[in-house]
């Protein structure tokens, strides 16, 4: 339940952005190009309607619709949840503060059925984010100096001229050995990234599926994480995204959260 | 036939070399192609609806067996030097090629979702080994604190922890227990032992050592046979020419399985079984035949002799065999596909060994000539004779005897079959102090049970039902009342028991709240929570995606059929308040299968045993022409199997997939008797009206040969005696049971329904 603003999370892991294309003829580095991912502008507040779909080996399906919001407060960053369907958790919320210093997050939970907000312990990295197929590691932001990274080399993926990166991690308990990443060279916007697991076995593979520009900032609408190993797979969609409106700091309270939006 | 026979004479090195050439080309077969098939799931027929059903559900939950290994310390688990084996232990084991990282559970990889007072916690038990005493009495008290774990990874008496490690059922193997085992025993010392155990140990270590006992007691049981056929036989070249019948019938049977690419199941290692019960009596039949002659017609020569022994023999000898075949070949009416490729393969086997005894040993005799007739053999067999003249008058002065005997035998093999009990217990097949039972007695002693029955419950699609209070609380209810009420259900496990530790934690903890919420939103609420801060992994397990199917595990701790049985018709008791919510119940398992295996199996086998008694009936009318012959014929059969399974029930000795079998073995023997007696009675009472002296003649015939045949066969089976794998103790001991049934059941009883009938001797008086 950490940085709950799936949106930003997920553009800042994978990608990227990069307003102006690559000066003809300049040869950039790996370590070069992934900054330009990392180094994205994301707006200082959001707020947005989130589909997540859970879809097992067997095609079953779990539909999740929720409403967000998130704020970036300068050494801290707010966001809270609401579920709106399936209809028997509807309005149970989650708020998470994360803070830039090394002090853990806060987190609160708010149960309708047991009307009573209740703060909870924090989640490990290598947690699955609500049950789906991103871990909050894979929603969060990276360090650019967490991995080693090259450039292996240029390819068309779906049309696009991109760059493909290796990014192999240099702390060896890192729940992925290495990734690669798919990074459209007009944009610095990622299109596909794979996750490799600790024995080097490809993992998981994240197709970016629909950006756009929403206030002048480039905004991952459609994802898709699926795990090759489980053959499991979460879809993320969002809708009714607003950037920079400028909402009160005031929103992420326990108060706000048994009020419901 | 008989003129092709006597041309084949002719022509013996033709028939050693097409023998050995064809052989050769088998053998090549085996020797690329030959498999053994050790996955128990291979055996059962995937179509049929509960295996299904199984499979389906192993499929949606991951239901799969798991290995555990136990780490025992007497002096208490809450130590460093324990927890650091079980951390090791638990990091080797998921690094393990074989096993799946996530499906190995231990104190070590566990969450601990405990309440607090203004939340919730979700931590692991511990990930650094704690030191200091103070981390350890708080380890110590979080694992007493939650009921998902105390008496599920950690003993209540807390001296042993385990680490389960599911793994599919296809990856065991020798080596694979072994690397298991060695790396159990490198972590031990003076205060931690280790134990292994588990489904999966049981099941591959029984696949594995029941043809490897065998592969290491057939030759000696060859061995044996061979000896004792030559001291019947006096005879080097006739023991070595009848065994050469059951080798070459052996290695036809595997070769022509091996060429059509049909692996070797644990079934078929009772094909040689049945083949040198049966190969060596059509030998011995020849043999004793000759013999006879001999001593009549001391200057014959070998041709003569061979031709006589050819027009008299192969009669008797076709008409045993193709009965037999047919008996084998009733077992294609099994569900269970081993048995029948065991049926049809053991046919196949019985028709070479026919072929090979009317082609071969005629063939052999000319190219080594005639076994020599001793004098002493003369005087020897002047005395047999007379034992048998005098056997022979004995019984048919005393009918009465053997009638009375006979029913009294069968009165009581019909108590005894009262007793029979069937068991699919893999475990009861190991000795009773081996260490794979005695771990097993351990870890049953100390935790909820090595055996697992899955209960599914399907609401047909119907999603949210598993969310609903009412169902909830009749599940765990169920589960009460099993854990309860039965000594044998040591622990159950479901969505509920999720629910009610959520409501407990979230509720700070207090043991009033340990049970299921009245509300369905509140239970919807409590998952979503647990889906986002535990394993979501975990819940899969227990409930579909649509909450519309629900997975209770059920860990029992015997792995036999009543104690299975047991458990199942408490449950059943709860099938009416299930469906008055839309809901069957199935069940899924690897125990649950083996229960229905064994059903299958033995209602496929009495299935087939009528089956093959009334097409033994049909074809012995046909064959002697008269249908009175045809029911006298049946009994030797009927005797030996009802004697078989009246002992097993005497001896408390459970019907399972091997000694059901046996009763094939008892038509095998039985006919083969029975057709050779009355066959030889015909002959001699064409020759005259004498009721005496035809029983006298009959029985220093036939009656010698089948008396060398049982000697011979039992004398090899009790070499099974020896085996260190007590269900080939337990074959050992039928088969030559068996056999002496039939011999006895053939020379009393079917001797004075055979005079009694008068049949051949109202044809001779008009």
């Amino acid at each position: 339940m950490k940085n709950l603003q799936i949106t930003t999370a997920i553009i800042a892991m994978i990608i990227a952005i990069g307003f102006s294309p690559e000066v003809t003829g300049q040869i950039l580095t790996g370590k070069q190009i992934i900054e330009k991912v990392y180094n994205r502008p994301a707006g200082d507040d959001q707020t947005s309607d989130l589909t997540m779909t859970l879809i097992n080996k067997s095609g079953a399906q779990r539909v999740r619709k929720i409403k967000q919001f998130t704020k970036d407060l300068g050494d801290v960053e707010k966001s809270i949840m609401f579920f709106l369907s399936p209809a028997d958790v509807k309005n149970t919320s989650f708020m998470s503060w994360s803070y830039d210093s090394d002090q853990s997050d806060d987190q609160w939970i708010y149960l309708p059925a047991l009307k009573k907000t209740k703060r909870i312990s924090s989640h490990s990295k290598n947690d699955y984010f609500m049950g789906s197929d991103f871990t909050y590691d894979d929603l969060g932001d990276r360090k650019l100096e967490a991995d080693t990274h090259k450039l292996l080399r240029e390819e068309t993926m779906d049309g696009k001229e991109c760059y493909v990166i290796e990014s192999v991690s240099k702390d060896e308990d890192y729940m992925y050995f290495k990734t690669l990443v798919w990074v459209d060279k007009s944009n610095f916007l990622g299109v596909q990234k794979e996750f490799y697991d600790e024995d080097e076995d490809l993992l998981k593979i994240l197709t970016i599926k629909e950006v756009e520009k929403i206030s002048g900032i480039w905004v991952i609408i459609n994802s898709e994480m699926k795990n090759v190993q489980k053959n499991h797979k979460t879809t993320i969609i969002l809708s009714n995204i607003q950037i920079n409106t400028g909402f009160a700091a005031s929103k992420f309270t326990e108060r706000m959260m048994m009020r419901g939006m | 036939m008989e003129k092709f026979l006597k041309k084949l004479l002719n022509q013996p090195w033709i028939v050693v070399g097409l023998t050995v050439f064809i052989s050769a080309l088998f053998f090549m077969q085996m020797k690329q192609k030959s498999r053994m098939e050790t996955d128990l799931d291979k055996y059962m027929p995937q179509n049929h609806p509960a295996f299904a059903y199984s499979d389906q559900a192993e499929e949606w939950f991951g239901i799969n067996d798991g290995i555990i290994v136990a780490i025992e310390n007497k002096n208490g688990i809450f130590n460093a030097a324990t927890l650091d084996t079980l951390k090791q232990l638990t990091r080797r084991l998921q690094k393990m090629e074989e096993i799946e990282k996530a499906d190995v559970t231990s104190l070590y990889t566990a969450d601990n979702i405990i309440g607090t007072e203004d939340g919730m916690d979700v931590k692991a038990f511990y990930k650094r080994v704690p030191a200091s005493v103070e981390s350890l009495n708080e380890l110590k008290h979080n694992v007493k604190n939650n009921e998902m774990t105390f008496g599920r990874l950690v003993s209540f008496d807390e001296t042993v922890t385990v680490i389960i490690a599911e793994i599919k059922d296809d990856v065991f193997t020798q080596e694979f227990y072994e690397e298991i085992l060695s790396l159990a025993a490198s972590y031990e010392t003076k205060d931690i032992i280790i134990h292994v155990a588990g489904r999966p140990i049981v099941e591959g270590t029984m696949a594995l050592l029941g043809p490897a006992d065998m592969k290491k007691m057939v030759p000696i049981v060859l061995l044996v046979i061979t000896l004792v056929l030559f001291i019947m036989l006096r005879s080097v070249k006739s023991t070595m020419l009848t065994m050469a019948v059951v080798f070459f019938s052996v290695l036809w049977s595997f070769g022509l399985m091996a060429a059509l690419n049909i692996p070797i199941y644990a079934v078929s290692t009772m094909i040689p079984v049945m083949l040198i019960a049966i190969g060596v009596a059509d030998g011995i039949h020849l043999y004793s035949h000759l013999q006879l002659h001999l001593r009549e017609n001391p200057d014959a020569s070998k041709k003569e002799a061979i031709t006589d022994m050819l027009q008299q023999m192969w009669k008797p000898v076709a008409m045993t065999s193709v009965t037999t075949a047919i008996g084998f070949v009733a077992l294609l009416t099994s569900q269970v596909y081993p048995i029948k490729y065991f049926g049809i393969f053991t046919a196949f086997g019985v028709l070479m060994a026919m072929v090979f005894s009317l082609a071969l040993i005629p063939a052999g005799i000319m190219i080594f000539g005639l076994p020599k007739v001793k004098k002493t053999v003369k005087n020897k067999s002047n005395k047999e004779s007379d034992l048998a003249y005098g056997l022979a008058t004995k019984v048919l002065k005393r009918k009465s005897v053997s009638v009375f005997v006979t029913a009294a035998v069968i009165i009581l093999s019909i108590v005894g079959m009262q007793k029979l009990w069937i068991n699919s217990s893999f475990l009861d097949k190991f000795e009773k102090e081996s260490d794979i039972v005695l771990t097993d007695k351990f870890i049953n002693e100390h935790f909820g049970g090595t055996t697992t029955l899955n209960l599914i419950l399907d609401a047909k699609g119907k999603k949210d039902v598993f969310k609903k209070p009412e169902v909830l609380k009749l599940t765990d209810q169920m589960q009460s009342k099993l854990e309860n009420d039965l000594e044998v259900v040591g622990n159950s496990f479901s969505l509920t028991d999720y629910t009610k530790r959520m409501n407990k934690v979230m509720n700070a903890d207090k043991e009033e709240f340990n049970t299921i919420p009245d509300k369905q939103d509140m239970i919807a609420q409590y998952l979503l929570l647990y889906e986002m801060s535990g394993d979501p992994e975990n819940l899969n397990k227990v409930v579909d995606y649509d909450y519309a199917k629900l997975n209770v595990t059920f860990q029992l701790k015997s792995d036999n059929s009543q104690a299975l049985n047991s458990a199942i018709a408490i449950i059943e008791t709860y099938e009416e308040d299930f469906d008055k919510h839309g809901i069957t119940m199935n069940y899924a398992g690897s125990g649950y299968k083996g229960l229905i295996f064994t059903d299958l199996i033995l209602e496929g086998q009495i299935l087939s045993l009528i089956l093959s008694l009334i097409i033994v009936i049909i074809l012995l009318s046909l064959m002697f022409k008269n249908f009175k012959i045809g029911l006298i014929g049946a009994i030797p059969i009927t005797i030996t199997a009802l004697i078989s399974f009246g002992i097993m029930g005497f001896l408390d000795i459970p019907l399972n997939t091997t000694t059901a079998l046996l009763s094939s073995i008892a038509i095998g023997i039985g006919i083969d008797y029975a057709v050779h007696f009355i066959e030889q009675y015909r002959i001699n009472a064409s020759k005259t009206d004498n009721k005496n002296l035809v029983a006298q003649k009959t029985m220093a015939h036939s009656g010698r040969a089948i008396s060398y045949n049982a000697i011979v066969v039992i004398a090899g089976f009790m070499v099974l005696l020896f085996s260190v794998f007590p269900p080939n103790r337990e074959l050992g001991a039928l088969v030559s049971l068996n056999m002496f049934t039939s011999f006895v059941g053939t020379v009393s009883i079917m001797l004075v329904l055979l005079t009694m009938s008068n049949v051949y001797f109202k044809k001779s008086e008009k």
